[in-house]
């Protein structure tokens, strides 16, 4: 018996033949200590065993490829193509409850190679030229949250200078407290610019512009 | 941790309907099952994810066939039911509807649909106070949602602000994790039902009467409310970490109102038994409509709002 019901495997099955089309790589990152990697692990595999074109891997958050992309806390599931999107579209911690629907809409879209925006709020993203972190604090028994990661995500997968990463407040309290996150889902930009709340594309990306333009 | 899987819907392609049923909670659901098996053709769009309100609910203890179900799960089944039958395009705002001859364009943040009818079970959302304090320190102590952030208060003192039922079920939720709260409420009695009032008292839950919430005090964080004894006129002090506001609904009716839609004062869309507005082939159901507030009675109205339009479409 795996974490995802049978049901909802059936489900899942038919979304990924309906929508998925080039190949999703879906690593997770485990080390030591860590209570949720071997569930994080148990949970990709669950996912890649749904439909060809995802392939699970296992890294080691000590490898080359975590320090590559900057990683450091464990787990941390990244949904990628395995090239351009490199490791920019991450969930740092568990993504369950809430965040699982997140990681599934997130690999429909690495596969379609794209993500759906406005051309208003795609014109904004496209005149961001350098990086810029959007980190999501989110509880998995939030509704809301999702949404937040998701926007995060779609302009990380819009703009290559871009990363889009979900933190998991109730996995790393410490990190949640530094930035006194009392309400999900909060928002941190360049560990600079902060909102609150799930906010349409059109709003969102006026912070995502005001961080950039103080690089 | 518990752990739950929530699956997205994420219908994207625009296309033309029979009937557009915008809001997928509890009404949105319902009237989609209810279209679909009638013979038509339906979507449902929604600006976050399906379940609407009930989603919030900590636990439901009065839905029948369920004697006690997170709003959560309840939501879920409610969803993966509906899904059997009909579209649902989730986190897909509705930006604008405009009539367009005998139809309506309904444009969406991704797609745009073609409707003959609408049903709008666009619900409600939190209402405000509208104190000193509350806006100022919102999202440092002050919040709407117990599942979103009671986590943060464990262990610590939060004022719950309004003790109607989801004032109630929001401070036994908060109780239940290991957070000490205590409830406000305005008029000089219980104002939850009789089943949560016992809960809260077999908690040892404090549930002040009479009192008006004036003030939520704090700079950088909330350090607690000032409120008013109605009887003495006193003002007291509630020092606390966290201030949860649960004093009722405002409905979400002005995409509605924009193609002519008549609400009564507060809002609320009105509707006959048929859960017809007063344009033809748009209809109303679940919580914008004004009743109770109650799962039941949405998911109800859902199925009368469905079969109106099958009426006014098919048979007519």
């Amino acid at each position: 018996m795996g974490y995802i019901s049978e049901k909802d495997k059936e489900y899942l099955k038919g979304e990924f033949d309906k929508y998925l089309k080039e190949k999703v790589k879906l690593l997770v990152f485990t080390g030591d200590n860590c209570q949720y990697c071997n569930v994080a692990v148990d949970i990709a595999k669950e996912v890649q065993d749904l439909h060809d074109a995802i392939e699970f891997e296992e890294h080691s958050i000590n490898d080359e490829l975590a320090k590559e992309w900057g990683l450091e806390h464990v787990p941390t599931v990244v949904i990628t193509d395995g090239d351009k999107y490199g490791g920019r579209i991450r969930y740092v911690g568990l993504p369950s409850g809430y965040e699982f629907s997140s990681m599934i809409e997130d690999i429909i879209d690495v596969s379609r190679r794209t993500a759906d925006v406005s051309d208003e709020v795609r014109a904004q993203l496209d005149m961001i030229d350098k990086p810029v972190k959007i980190q999501v604090f989110v509880t998995p028994t939030c509704p809301y949250c999702p949404k937040a990661v998701r926007t995060a995500h779609r302009f990380a997968i819009l703009n290559p200078n871009i990363t889009g990463e979900m933190v998991e407040a109730v996995e790393f309290p410490e990190w949640a407290n530094k930035w006194n996150v009392m309400s999900v889902p909060h928002i941190l930009i360049n560990e600079d610019v902060q909102f609150i709340g799930a906010y349409p594309d059109e709003q969102y990306i006026k912070y995502v512009v005001e961080a950039y333009k103080k690089l | 941790m518990e752990l739950g899987f929530v699956l997205p819907s994420a219908s994207r392609e625009s296309k033309e309907v029979d009937l557009a049923i915008i809001g997928a909670g509890p009404a949105g659901l319902s009237a989609g099952i209810y279209a679909i098996r009638a013979g038509l053709s339906a979507i449902i769009i929604d600006k976050g994810n399906a379940g609407g309100l009930a989603e919030d609910a900590p636990f439901v203890e009065n839905y029948l066939g369920f004697e006690g179900i997170k709003g959560e799960e309840l939501a879920k089944k409610f969803k993966d039911h509906a899904r059997n039958y009909v579209e649902i395009s989730e986190r897909n705002e509705v930006k604008d509807i405009i009539p367009e001859g005998e139809k309506y364009l309904i444009k969406a943040e991704s797609g745009e649909y073609i409707a003959r009818a609408i049903i709008f079970s666009t619900g409600t959302t939190h209402k405000h106070l509208g104190i000193p304090g509350e806006k100022e320190l919102f999202g440092k102590g002050v919040s709407y949602c117990v599942t979103c952030d009671g986590y943060f208060y464990k262990g610590k003192k939060v004022a719950v602000i309004g003790g109607g039922n989801s004032g109630a079920i929001a401070a036994i939720y908060l109780k239940d994790i290991g957070v000490e709260p205590e409830i406000f409420e305005f008029m000089p009695k219980y104002m939850c039902e009789k089943a949560y009032q016992k809960m809260i008292e077999d908690r040892g839950i404090p549930y002040h009467k009479n009192v008006r919430v004036t003030e939520i005090t704090g700079d950088e964080k909330v350090t607690g409310i000032k409120y008013e004894d109605r009887e003495t006129g006193e003002i007291h002090e509630f020092a606390a970490d966290g201030v949860f506001i649960y004093v009722g609904l405002v409905p979400m009716s002005e995409l509605a109102k924009k193609i002519g839609v008549e609400t009564n004062k507060w809002g609320y869309i009105n509707v006959d038994q048929k859960m017809r507005t007063n344009v033809p082939r748009v209809y109303a159901a679940g919580d914008v409509t004004g009743t109770a507030g109650q799962i039941i009675i949405a998911a109800g109205q859902g199925a009368v709002a469905a079969l109106s339009a099958y009426e006014d479409l098919m048979l007519s």
